[in-house]
């Protein structure tokens, strides 16, 4: 694929080839990765020859924005403490964890972080990190008037979680075909010099990498598997071992069997070349145990194995679950906190350490924020929530957004508490997406709610 | 009194009746002791005396013989036992019943006139009905005296339950399934299918696919010689196994020690699935535990095994059950209750503001009932202006909410740490947590003041007869036992089955279980072929796939399996073990990229189909295959190990036990040359080019896409 990347044409002409793309490959069906070969060749306009990673840390069930960033100013703390005193968090152990950002926030409003994310203070003082206030699934700026009016369109089923998890990933609820960073590796697989490593998943699969033409890499926090059949003999015998490895990637007309065999086909090509590309490789930074940094830790060894991989610019995914907290919040949401706050810090070191820091962003997102009120001893599905952006390029110590009012039913939220975001997904991925170096025309198709807002660009990416 | 007098003979049972007949007695309540002399007549009292038999003879017994006339039938205590069968011969002299062309469901009437025809000798009619009432039920009865005081009595209950009482059934009241299980046998005509079996052993064994989750050869055979709905009919009637909660507890697992872990849940789930005689309940147990879900991996209590085995345990029970009553076990389950976090739910409070938990309220409609948006009869969207309507907002989710306030485990007896009977109780209500308000949700208010257990029984009463709810929850069990993608006309055929078994009885899960098997769009054979029909086997039937068709057991009977969930060194799927409540994977999941895709085709399976979990499969199933992994369980190749030396032999018995003869003779070609690689001078070689055969058609393509 080295030819193409000469190839520039400009951005009109990509997303006309992409639209082209769908329609021939509705007329080619026999043949789906041979097209889908093509298909990145051409759309791979944006080649690049430094190197830039995006790191989505997924927290699966809707984290609880209320304990995350808690309101230190000592009205807002009591109006927090108010609505959900038997879940609230002591003022006194937030002491360690206040944030105090460049720029103090307006109306003297102070926030601290969850206990348990101590080890991101660092790194927000050092003005490597930021936090994104009240962002959430949006499809055009929405004031409550408007959303008690239900006079703008809203994302559709919000409060579910596999809808809204989809919108925040893909602008789309349950059912999309493609998230906002597969579409960003649509861009740039071709640009790679191997298309596969374009967008990684460590913890699964999720639309969110997902591109119209680029595929999503499923890995184990281990790296890949290799088939044990096809690596040695298979029962001794060579021949079955070459039997085996044509048996399950041959293609074939019938659907079931051959999107099988594609991914069979990617998984035994993949291994070979990653397996070589990962031994090559040592990692000096300690990291925690966990299942969230196990996960960094894979991402951080393919990003230190990033020339044998040949990757200018990649998009990975990993994932914390648990944050579904109905009950028993104040037990559970703090030890997913230290989970967070740990894995991160460690990843940002080890980003530091590899001399990539200013080439990596990290960010959170979640399905959705929860109530501010209780339920006795959790919170319910809400909205808007609290993210948190890290990486050397972030222009850091700082609170990107407005800080909503702490009210049940106030200006801000919908009723208990629950967000109203006046931030969008799609402002944040748009800010991301530009210190990636995805154009503003390519924006638009990478994020097709974007032209909604009049800011894109949230200006916390150097 | 004429009828009383002339009682003489006491027949045996007639030859004809199938079924097996209940002679053994049942201890079963405070009734007086079963007896047999005089004939307990009284049992059949209505109360109010309504019925003229009682009148002419139990009336007249009872004062001799101290019946108790008030008492009336017990219904509750009744045994049960398998609906009767009747001959072919039988069959057709019954449809000279004059009926009404195309009928859709059985009378009581229509079904009693038609045994008096097929099992003359112990009811011989014609005989009039009585209508009664006893304990509020209501039913309908004919009265058979059959000599020398001998008698039978033949009874339908207003919801549809068939009864008998007499020298059928030692006098001990039995019911005999319901209605709609005969409908076929009396209406032939209207079920062209019920005689229609397997041409081959092709047919069987695809069937076996879709019906089990896996079948060896002799039960490819076995069906070759039987009926489809006669097949399905006589796995209705298997009884269950030990229980998990009871195997549980006789493996020990209720020893202290085990309280906070999940120690032996993965190995009697596997036990059942791997083990069971009944294949069909434990393949549809498996459908319903990936629709209803509450999964081990959220139920973190105090004797957590024992809750998912209770769950695991009703599910199985109620699998050819009633959805309606589903919905309710399942509703007030231990597991259920702490899984989606209603067990500790506390109404709202104006002081802290805290509002109820709305977890259950919100995922019983999104994904155990309605779903999001309105369904037509056939499961496509309902459209306005284009495009879909939800089905409920937050304020109904909100509303619902109210419902399921108050619940909590049920620990009465014990101070301090519960003992393993409590996750197996229903949950029970307190009362100062419990929202006394009104509740309004989907249309309905339920006013406020109405107790908890009535709420209860409103709120699943509107979800379940919701018109959403059977296209939604048929389509899925569609899904995990035929095909992905079934026509809109295959759906909106078992949703009808739903909506009425052919006795008025909505949700009978038995009726649209045997539907959707039946239904021509799943035994056209022509579907083999198309390039879209059928579904990719997920993980776990691939793993039982192989276990059953070999007959693996484990003869310490530990089943030590384990928990199969690692995508990397094993199956990315372990039964009761999905990482959250939306399963494994979603119904509506589209593989992205793919011509599936493109073609705008669900493949569900697909969600947990990966690089990782691919080259996993493989390896998991090479160990196992090859006897080098999970403990003692192991098969029995005898069969297959006789076949080695022919290696055609060998790749079609496995392509047909496996693959439904789905893998092309092509491929089958290139497999063989490469297993005759393989020397078989040895045991050792023998052994090998086995376990190759199987790897290899395991590994196959076409065998993992089930068409």
């Amino acid at each position: 694929m080295q030819h193409f990347k000469s190839i520039a044409p400009d951005s009109a002409s990509r997303r006309a080839f992409l639209k082209r793309g769908t329609a021939l490959s509705l007329a080619a069906s026999a043949t789906p990765w041979a097209l889908s070969l093509a298909a990145m060749g051409e759309a791979a306009a944006a080649t690049a020859d430094d190197y830039k990673a995006l790191v989505c840390v997924f927290l699966y069930g809707g984290n609880d924005y209320a304990n995350t960033l808690v309101p230190y100013d000592q009205m807002n703390y009591d109006l927090y403490k108010g609505f959900r005193s038997n879940i609230a968090l002591d003022r006194t152990s937030l002491a360690a964890t206040v944030l105090s950002p460049s720029v103090a926030l307006p109306n003297g409003r102070q926030y601290a972080l969850a206990p348990g994310l101590a080890p991101l203070i660092p790194i927000f003082d050092a003005g490597r990190m930021s936090v994104i206030l009240n962002v959430g699934t949006l499809v055009q700026p929405t004031t409550k008037a408007q959303y008690t009016g239900q006079s703008v369109p809203l994302p559709p089923k919000l409060f579910s979680h596999n809808d809204q998890q989809s919108f925040w990933q893909a602008s789309s609820s349950e059912g999309a075909s493609s998230g906002w960073g597969g579409r960003m590796g649509d861009l740039y697989a071709a640009g790679n010099g191997n298309a596969t490593f374009t967008c990684v998943n460590v913890s699964g699969n999720a639309v969110y990498l997902t591109g119209n033409s680029a595929v999503q890499y499923q890995v184990t926090p281990a790296g890949s598997v290799p088939v044990s059949g096809i690596k040695s003999s298979l029962f001794g015998s060579a021949a079955c071992s070459t039997a085996l490895k044509n048996l399950v990637i041959a293609p074939s007309t019938q659907l079931f069997e051959s999107e099988y065999a594609r991914v069979a086909k990617r998984s035994i090509d993949a291994n070979d070349i990653l397996t070589a590309a990962l031994a090559t490789t040592s990692l000096a930074t300690s990291f925690p145990d966990n299942e969230l940094a196990t996960q960094l830790t894979l991402v951080a060894r393919m990003i230190s194995a990033r020339q044998a991989l040949g990757a200018k610019r990649q998009v990975f995914m990993v994932s914390l679950g648990g944050f579904d907290t109905h009950s028993a919040l104040t037990a559970t949401h703090p030890v997913l906190m230290s989970k967070l706050g740990s894995s991160l810090a460690a990843f940002h070191q080890a980003m530091i350490d590899l001399g990539v820091s200013d080439s990596v962003t990290t960010f959170t997102g979640t399905d959705f924020g929860r109530t501010l009120l209780s339920n006795n001893d959790g919170s319910d599905h809400g909205w808007g929530s609290m993210q948190f952006v890290l990486g050397g390029a972030v222009k850091g110590q700082s609170f990107v957004g407005t800080p909503p009012a702490v009210a049940n039913n106030g200006v801000d939220d919908v009723g208990q508490g629950r967000l109203l975001p006046t931030t969008s997904v799609d402002q944040l991925g748009s800010t991301l997406a530009n210190w990636f170096g995805v154009s503003a025309t390519d924006q638009a198709m990478v994020l097709p709610n974007l032209d909604h807002y009049s800011i894109k660009n949230l200006g916390f990416m150097a | 009194m004429s009828i009383c007098a002339s009682l003489s003979s006491r027949p045996g049972l007639d030859a004809e009746i199938q079924a097996e007949t209940p002679r053994a007695r049942v201890s079963t309540s405070t009734e007086s002791p079963p007896r047999t002399d005089p004939p307990p007549v009284g049992a059949w009292a209505a109360i109010g005396g309504t019925s003229a038999v009682l009148a002419a003879c139990g009336g007249a017994a009872a004062g001799s013989d101290g019946v108790n006339l008030a008492q009336g039938l017990k219904f509750q205590t009744a045994k049960l036992a398998p609906a009767l069968t009747f001959t072919p011969a039988r069959q057709r002299d019954a449809t000279k019943l004059q009926v009404s062309t195309a009928p859709t469901t059985l009378t009581a009437e229509v079904f009693m006139t038609f045994v008096e025809g097929a099992l003359s000798t112990q009811f011989p009619g014609p005989q009039t009905s009585v209508t009664a009432i006893t304990d509020g039920i209501h039913y309908v009865y004919r009265y058979y005296p059959l000599g020398n005081g001998a008698y039978n009595f033949l009874a339908v209950t207003s919801d549809n339950k068939v009864y008998a009482l007499g020298a059928l059934t030692g006098d001990v009241l039995t019911q005999y399934g319901v209605l709609s299980d005969y409908f076929c046998t009396v209406y032939p005509q209207s079920c062209p299918a019920t005689s229609v079996g397997p041409a081959n052993a092709t047919e069987a064994a695809r069937f076996l696919t879709q019906a089990t989750l896996g079948a060896n050869k002799s039960d490819i055979t076995a069906l070759q010689s039987s009926s489809y709905a006669g097949w399905i009919d006589a796995q209705f009637v298997i009884p269950q196994a030990q229980s998990h909660f009871d195997w549980l507890k006789a493996k020990g697992f209720s020893d202290p020690s085990f309280s906070n872990s999940y120690a032996g849940l993965d190995n009697s789930i596997w036990r059942k699935l791997i083990g069971g005689n009944d294949p069909l309940r434990q393949k549809v147990t498996l459908a319903l535990s990936e629709i209803l879900v509450a999964s081990a991996e959220g139920i973190a209590i105090r004797w957590r095994a024992f809750a998912v085995a209770n769950y695991l345990d009703l599910l199985e029970s109620n699998a050819f059950g009633n959805f309606r009553t589903l919905l309710e076990k399942v509703s007030l389950s231990p597991a259920m209750g702490v899984y989606l976090t209603y067990s500790g739910n506390v109404k709202a409070n104006a002081v802290t503001g805290s509002q109820p938990d709305e977890n259950y309220g919100r995922e019983l409609m999104q994904l155990f009932t309605v779903g999001l948006q309105l369904l037509n009869p056939d499961g496509s969207l309902q459209l306005k202006n284009g495009a879909p309507e939800e089905t409920y907002t937050q304020a109904d989710v909100s509303g619902m909410a109210r419902v399921w306030t108050g619940w909590a485990l049920d620990t009465s007896g014990y101070v301090g740490p519960y003992g393993i009977d409590t996750v197996a109780r229903p949950l029970v209500q307190v009362a100062s947590r419990y929202e006394t308000g009104s509740k309004t949700f989907l249309g309905v208010t339920i006013p406020a003041g109405t107790s908890a257990a009535q709420s209860l029984q409103i709120a699943l009463d509107t979800v379940f007869n919701h018109p959403n709810t059977g296209p939604f929850i048929c389509k899925q069990l569609i899904q995990r036992m035929v095909t992905s993608n079934p026509s809109s006309a295959y759906v909106s055929r078992i949703a009808a089955v739903f909506a009425n078994n052919a006795s008025g009885v909505r949700g009978d899960l038995k009726a649209v279980v045997k539907a959707l098997l039946l239904d021509t769009e799943a035994r056209n054979m022509a579907n083999v072929s198309s390039s879209s029909f059928g579904k990719l086997r997920e993980p776990i039937a691939r793993f039982v796939n192989w276990a059953r068709a070999y007959k693996a057991t484990s003869a310490s009977d530990a089943w030590s399996v384990g928990d199969l969930s690692d995508p990397a060194s094993r199956l990315g799927q372990s039964p009761m073990r999905s990482t959250s409540v939306f399963n494994f994977f979603r119904p509506g999941y589209v593989p992205p990229g793919s011509e599936l895709s493109r073609q705008s085709f669900q493949a569900p399976e697909f969600q947990i189909t990966s690089e990782s979990s691919i080259a996993g499969y493989m390896n998991f199933m090479q160990k196992v295959i090859s006897g080098a992994s999970l403990s003692d369980l192991k098969p029995d190749y005898s069969s297959v190990l006789a076949l080695t030396a022919d290696t055609t032999a060998l790749l079609n018995e496995l392509n047909l036990v496996f693959a439904s003869n789905q893998i092309p003779q092509s491929t089958l070609d290139t497999l063989k040359t490469a297993l005759d690689t393989i020397a078989v001078t040895t045991d050792s070689g023998k052994n090998n080019r086995m376990y190759a055969a199987i790897l290899l058609v395991m590994a196959a393509p076409a065998y993992i896409a089930q068409k």
